[in-house]
Formats: structure tokens, sequence, C-alpha cells
């Protein structure tokens, strides 16, 4: 009789059997070992796209597991279709009765959580635990059975058609889905990779994969490097860092779109997870490189605010989403600088930041639609530090041709990549350069021409600025043909500054015709270099209007000076920026035989050492030249008196008043009006 | 991410790629290599033995190691001097990938001596040289072969090798 209290019943071999293999087996109810429960995931031998029918499709039926019968995936109008790894599991009970396995099949019942199984498939597979009993001739069927249900879950029951479709009732579409994409990330968690970044395997669970390209690092390589770049406003490094993976991609999806988009996405940052103030930088910066490449932006004229314009192309970020952001920024470029007018519904502007509205013409508070506004005048002079920082600008960097944002060369050769917009351009004559061979410009052409720049690409090597060597950065601007080289005294060459008037001359004319135009307002960039000229607008205006009799001959010459300029600056309205803009060869050269002048003067009177300050001497050192030679007829047959007086009175007007603090020069120039 | 340099070291010296070896020329200090390279036999630099410094960066793998040839090299890419600076895409900051590896730089300079790429020279005249009169650049390569790369490569470099900045200017807002 003992011996039978110390056998193990068959379901007792059976149920720590079956623990053994699943050693996930719950047991359900604490007062009966014999039934268990098991989660049986269900996961298709290759993803299967799983249909939504619309709602309207499928025929209204009571109960909600029902109406899920399998379709041909095509009749539907508005099919809904996901590829899926990973569909809910079934919850399998097993219990095994007393007279289990003699006498008894194991009572088995299945549910899924959604119940996206039709019904009839559920009863079926229940239907199988006696039949496989029967089979197995009333043995003990526990594995045999769960392994056939196992089996039967890679083609999902039967379910799916010979398309690999199956057709989902859509009421469980947010479940099947969100399961198969936690499914999927567990999946991901298990896994090893060899993180690209700092060569380490790493579990899953700890690694990042690319949403775009699949690539995967661990999650703290990829934190250090998107920090740092981030950090530093390095927003071109925010891509994937796998080697040549833009490149790949490129090559993949080459029919689809011109260039994959490389940037992150911040949503994905966050989800690397980047902490919350970073990915807000991040989504900032972007926004606001955006606006700054974008020249017709406009800026609140709220001194507190200077936030931007409101504007369709550009839509302010709202939380971390990055509105359309395109790759290929400023496509419709030339659409704002070609029109010199604005239309007049363009002109209210609504700040993003502080929500005022304004005029973008004369950036006034909005006066309405039928309210005739001219281009703000530059009320006030710059102070002196202003004026220097701007001439310290000129001088010191190069705009770049296509987004006008202006660099300063730190070291290395003269071909140089624009931060913002990734132009090539030369940092000498700030001419673009043609990306699949920017070092041509430097060399002999193919026709056997030159550029001014030719053999100049390591000129500056050091950088530019003051805090460079004065020998090295004197040396940057001898253009052939243009002024003398810096540092030399002053130069018997009388073209070049001649040609610097006319330029000055020049760039006052397209000022003129620019106020005429009402465009007048000068680009933010510009400010300084024009300051002088906008501030005197309407009263060049009067005399263009009546010009003397000189002035006709005067207005061609200049504009003849004006080709060359805009040849050498490589874009049109050369004459324009002409001497300060450094558009021109020429100009630009003169600028620079100015700059030794320049810098003295900066520092003994730290008062001047503006551009107008420069036209200035620019003017004076013409007259001086003048008066040692000589009567100015005879030095130059193009000018006759009249148009010499109209110069000079021009000029005069043009001037500031900051003439009586440059003492010196104010006796020269007074001395030569006195010699008429 | 000395760990990772390590990485890249052993994987270089366990199984070099072809052409290549590397030295450390101060055991304790995993951030300068000495590479020495030998040209494939088809290269018009064959024959010689070249010497590269490879600097890694302190934040490297997050910016682009920087190579120097030591010895003097006749070649449109490479500085005709003795600061040997190197023009290639991939070394270039604004190119450079945290997942590219040390072995395919060191291959890709490599393969520049096998293939100059005269569209984006450091020396327009030696690239001029190279499309138009190939004998006379063909001989000229094989002179500097001669007189400079013979024998044991140099590790000396003139010009210490830049902090942290790439080879293209730098801009900064002005």
């Amino acid at each position: 009789m003992a011996d039978i209290d110390t056998l193990e019943t068959p379901r007792d071999v059976e149920l720590s059997t079956l623990k053994a293999i699943y050693p996930e087996i719950q047991q359900v109810r604490t007062d009966d070992p014999y039934t268990i429960s098991l989660d049986i995931p269900v996961a298709p031998s290759s993803p299967v796209v799983v249909f939504f029918p619309a709602v309207g499709d499928a025929a209204p039926v009571a109960g909600p597991s029902n109406g899920n019968h399998v379709g041909n995936g095509t009749n539907g109008l508005h099919v809904d279709s996901h590829e899926v790894a990973h569909l809910p599991s079934l919850h399998l009970e097993i219990s095994f009765g007393p007279d289990y396995p003699a006498d008894e099949p194991p009572r088995v019942t299945i549910s899924a959580h959604p119940p996206w199984l039709p019904r009839e498939t559920i009863a079926k597979l229940e239907d199988d635990a006696p039949r496989l009993w029967e089979e197995m001739g009333r043995d003990m069927v526990g594995f045999t059975y769960i392994d056939h249900i196992q089996q039967s879950g890679d083609t999902v029951f039967g379910l799916v058609d010979e398309k690999g479709a199956l057709e989902v009732d859509p009421q469980h579409k947010i479940a099947i889905l969100d399961y198969d994409i936690k499914a999927q990330h567990a999946a991901f968690e298990r896994q090893t990779f060899d993180c690209g970044v700092c060569l380490d395997p790493k579990k899953g669970a700890v690694c990042h994969k690319m949403n775009d390209c699949g690539h995967v690092f661990c999650v703290p390589c990829l934190q250090d490097f998107y920090n740092a770049a981030i950090q530093q406003g390095d927003l071109a490094a925010v891509r994937c860092p796998a080697f040549g993976c833009a490149k790949e991609r490129e090559k993949l999806g080459n029919n689809k779109r011109k260039k994959p988009r490389t940037y992150i996405n911040p949503s994905e940052l966050l989800q690397i997870p980047l902490d919350v103030d970073v990915v807000r930088r991040y989504v900032s910066l972007k926004y606001k490189t955006e606006l700054e490449s974008d020249k017709n932006t406009i800026y609140c004229p709220r001194q507190w605010c200077n936030g931007a314009a409101r504007s369709k192309k550009h839509k302010k970020p709202e939380g971390f989403e990055l509105a359309e952001m395109s790759d290929d920024e400023g496509s419709d470029k030339e659409d704002g600088d070609t029109k010199p007018y604005k239309p007049v519904e363009d002109l209210l502007a609504i700040c993003e930041d502080c929500h005022f509205a304004f005029c973008a013409r004369c950036f006034q508070s909005w006066h309405g639609e039928f309210f005739r506004c001219l281009p703000p005048s530059q009320k006030g002079m710059p102070t002196a530090e202003e004026l220097a920082s701007l001439d310290y600008i000129n001088h010191h960097s190069t705009a770049c041709p296509t987004c006008a944002s202006r660099t300063q060369k730190t070291h290395g050769c003269n071909h140089m990549i624009c931060y913002r917009c990734q132009t090539h351009f030369c940092y000498l004559c700030a001419a673009w350069l043609e990306p699949g061979n920017p070092y041509q410009h430097f060399n002999e052409l193919p026709n056997g021409k030159a550029t001014p720049c030719y053999m100049r690409l390591w000129e500056l090597e050091e950088g530019d600025g003051s805090e460079v060597d004065d020998a090295e950065n004197h040396a940057r601007p001898p253009m052939p043909g243009a002024g003398p080289v810096a540092g030399h005294p002053e130069p018997e060459i009388e073209e070049p500054a001649e040609d610097a008037v006319d330029h000055e001359i020049n760039a006052i004319f397209h000022a003129v015709a620019a106020a005429n135009q009402g465009v007048g307002a000068p680009q933010p960039e510009l400010l300084g270099a024009d300051v002088g000229i906008a501030r005197e607008g309407p009263l060049v205006l009067r005399i263009a209007a009546n010009p003397p009799a000189g002035v006709g001959r005067g207005g061609p010459r200049g504009r003849r000076a004006a080709p060359p300029a805009a040849a050498g600056g490589g874009r049109g309205g050369a004459g324009a920026r002409g001497r300060v803009a450094r558009g021109g060869q020429r100009g630009r050269g003169a600028a620079a035989a100015d700059r030794p002048r320049q810098n003295n003067q900066g520092d003994q009177a730290p008062r001047g050492g503006g551009q107008q300050q420069q036209g200035q001497q620019q003017q004076q050192r013409r007259i001086n030249r003048r008066g040692g030679d000589g009567p100015l007829e005879a030095e130059d047959g193009e000018l006759d008196a009249a148009q010499q007086a109209w110069v000079r009175q021009f000029v005069q007007l043009a001037l500031n008043d900051e003439e009586e603090e440059e003492e010196e020069d104010e006796n020269e120039f007074h001395h030569l009006v006195l010699m008429d | 991410m000395s760990k990772r340099i390590a990485k890249e070291l052993s994987d270089c010296t366990t199984s070099p790629p072809p052409g290549i070896s590397i030295t450390l020329p101060s055991d304790s200090d995993l951030h300068k290599w000495h590479v020495t390279l030998t040209p494939s036999p088809t290269s018009i630099y064959a024959g010689g033995t070249f010497g590269l410094v490879v600097t890694l960066p302190p934040d490297f793998p997050f910016r682009a190691p920087h190579i120097v040839f030591s010895t003097r090299i006749y070649h449109p890419n490479v500085t005709n001097d003795a600061a040997g600076n190197i023009c290639l895409g991939l070394l270039k900051d604004e190119n450079w990938k945290p997942g590219s590896r040390l072995r395919g730089v060191l291959e890709a300079v490599r393969g520049l001596l096998d293939e100059p790429n005269p569209d984006d020279p450091l020396e327009p005249r030696i690239a001029d040289e190279f499309r138009r009169e190939r004998e006379v650049f063909d001989k000229n390569a094989r002179a500097h072969v001669v007189s400079y790369a013979k024998g044991k490569p140099s590790f000396v470099v003139a010009a210490p090798a830049p902090a942290a900045s790439g080879k293209e200017g730098k801009g900064g807002k002005a």
C-alpha cells in the first residue's frame, strides 16, 4: 500500500516534464496542481501582411470575434495593410483530470488577447487535443499538443492565404501593431551587436538602431557623439555615424528621391535617448540655420525680440517637431532677390516670437495695406565701435556667394566650403567654385587663361584676421591690376584709386537707383557699408535728378567700371557692393591698399575707422595727388571742371559730419577746395 | 575611447592590411602611430618605403585622424614639402564618420599611391603634370622615390599636426 503513495502518477510525470521544457508554465489555481497555463507566441516563419479592411467593407456582425474571415485581401477598396512579424500570443490552459491519460483527454481552452483569432479557428485548435490524444493511443499528449499549436503558429493556423496575407478585424489593429513593435524590440534587445563606434559587442538593450538606415550603435557612443556635435553647433554631423551610409542609401534608392535624408529627426534623438534640452537646442539651431540661410527672412523690429516673422516656407518648430525640413535648402532662392517689390499682401509680417504685427517694408507697426511707406532710413550713426567691427568684418572675412554668410578663415587653403550652405567658394575673391573641381580656380583654366587667384591656393594659410601676423595679412588681396601691395609707401599708381572712386560713385548710383525703385533697404550684411549712402539718399536723389553736364559722362564711366567688378566678384550687383563688399577685384585691391592706413588710423584714432572714413580717405588721396600734380583737367582729360565740381559737391554731401574729427585730412580737404 | 584605439591597433597589427605595418613611437601613447607604407607593386612608387605619421585627436573617433607623409613624395594629393599633408576626402572633418575604421583609412591612403586623384589636388602643378605629361610625372615621381623613399623611413614631420581642426579653412560667423 505504501507503494502507491510514493509512485508518481503519469500525470505527475508529464507535468514535471512539461515544466522542464517550458519553465514559463504557470499553475492556474493554487489548489489544483493539474491545471496549467502557457502563452504560446505566434511568430510566423516569415512576416505576414495583415489586412485591416475598413469598417464599411466588413459585413456588420455581432460579436467581436466574428468578421475576421480570411479574405483574399484585394476585394476591399480601403485596404490598410501592414507587415507583421509577431502576432499576439495565444493563451493556452490545459487541465489534466484525475483519469488522464488513460480514460480522459486533457481539457484545453485557448484564448487570444486581443481576440484576433476567429472563433472557429480556436474551436478547431481546442478539438485537436482529444483528437491527438486518441491518435497517440490515449497516452500522455501534453507536449505533442503544445508543440502542435506552436507549429501551426508558423502558418498562423492556416489563416494566411496563398499570397501571404492575413485579414484581421480593424478594431484589433492598434493592439496587433503594438504587440509586433514590442515583440520586435524585445527580440532586438536579446541580440548582440558590435557597435560601430567603440567596436565593442553590446547587448541590443543598450543599442539603438537608426530609423532610416538600420545601422546599430551603442547608446553611450551615440550620446557622446551627438551631444558634442549639437553642443558645438555642428548640425551636419548629426547623421548616421556609419562610414559611407548616405552613399549606400543613395545608391539603393536612387529613383525614389534625389538624395536620401541624412539628418536625424528630433524624435529619434529622443528615442536614443538624448537629453531633452540637447534635442531642444538641436531643433532650434536647425530652425535658426534655416532662417538665416534664407535671405528673405524678416526679423521683428522690436529690439528686445528680433524674432523671425512667420513664414510659409519655414514653420517654427513646435515642441520637437521639425516641420517639413528639407535638405535642399533654398531651392527657390531666386524668388525674393529678383523682385524689387514685395506684393502688398506680403507686407504684413507677424513675429513668431512676440506676435508683433509690422510692415515688412518700413518696419513700423502694421499700418494696413493702403498706406504707402518707404524702407526705413538709417537713423543715427552707427557707433565707432560698430563701424570698426563692420570694417574688420569686411576686411577679414569673405561672404559666401550663395547665402552671403561671412566666413573668416582660421587656417588652410583658399578653397572654402560654406559652413551654412556648403557652397564651395574662393576665399580670396568670393567666386563660386565648381564642387567637382574647385581647385581649377587656382590653376590654369582649360582655355589656357587663369583667374586672378592663379597659384594662390595657399595664400593666407595661417588664417585671416588681426591676430594673424600682419605681413601675412596684408599679402591678401593684391589682385593683378588692382591697388598696390599694402605696406608700401603711398603709391604713385593712379588708376586704382581713381577706379575706387568710380566704384564708390557707381555704388551710390546703384543705391540711388535702388532708392528710386523703393528698394533701398540695404542688405543686412551691407548695413555698415551703405549706411552713409542710404542716409544721404534723398539728397543724392535730387542731384541725380538734375545732373550737371558732367554727370552724363561720369555716369557711363562709372558704369563702365562696373562690369569687371561684377565679373571679378562672380555675381551680379557687385557694383553696388563694389568697394566695400569686395565684389570686384579692383575695388578690393583698393580697399587693401587702404588697409595699412586704416589700421594705423584705427590705432591712433579709435573713434573713426569706418567705411565712410575709408571712402573719405580714398577721395582725399585722389584729390591730394591731383593737387600735387597740377591742374585737374591736365591730369585727367575725362573730367571737365563741371564734372569735378559736381563730384566734389557730391562727395562732400555724401561724407558725414565726422570730417571735423579728421584734423589732418580735413585740412587737406579744405586746401583742395580752396585750390579750385 | 582608448579601448577602440587599442582594438583598431590590434586589428591592424595582428592582420595588417597589405603593405602596411604599424609601430608605436611611445608605448604609453596610443594616439600616435608610425606607419610604414609599402606601395603595391603596380604603383609608380613601388620600390620605395614611405613613413606616415598618424595622430588621433583626443576625441577620436568623433574627429578625423590626422595623417601626414613623413617621407617626401611627388604626388598630386600630398604637399610636396616636409609637412606631407594629404588631401583625402574621408580625412576631412566634415566628411569624417565615427564609424570609419583606421584600417580602411590606411588602405585608402595606400590606394592614393596607385591612383592619384588629380581632380582634388594639393599640388596643382603636379596634378596638371599628372594629367598632361604622364611620362614627366612618372619620371619625377620615381626620382623622388630614389631620393627620399629608399631605406627605412623616418618619422620626423616638419610642422606639428594641427590640434583638432581639418584642412579646409574653417568658417566662423564673422
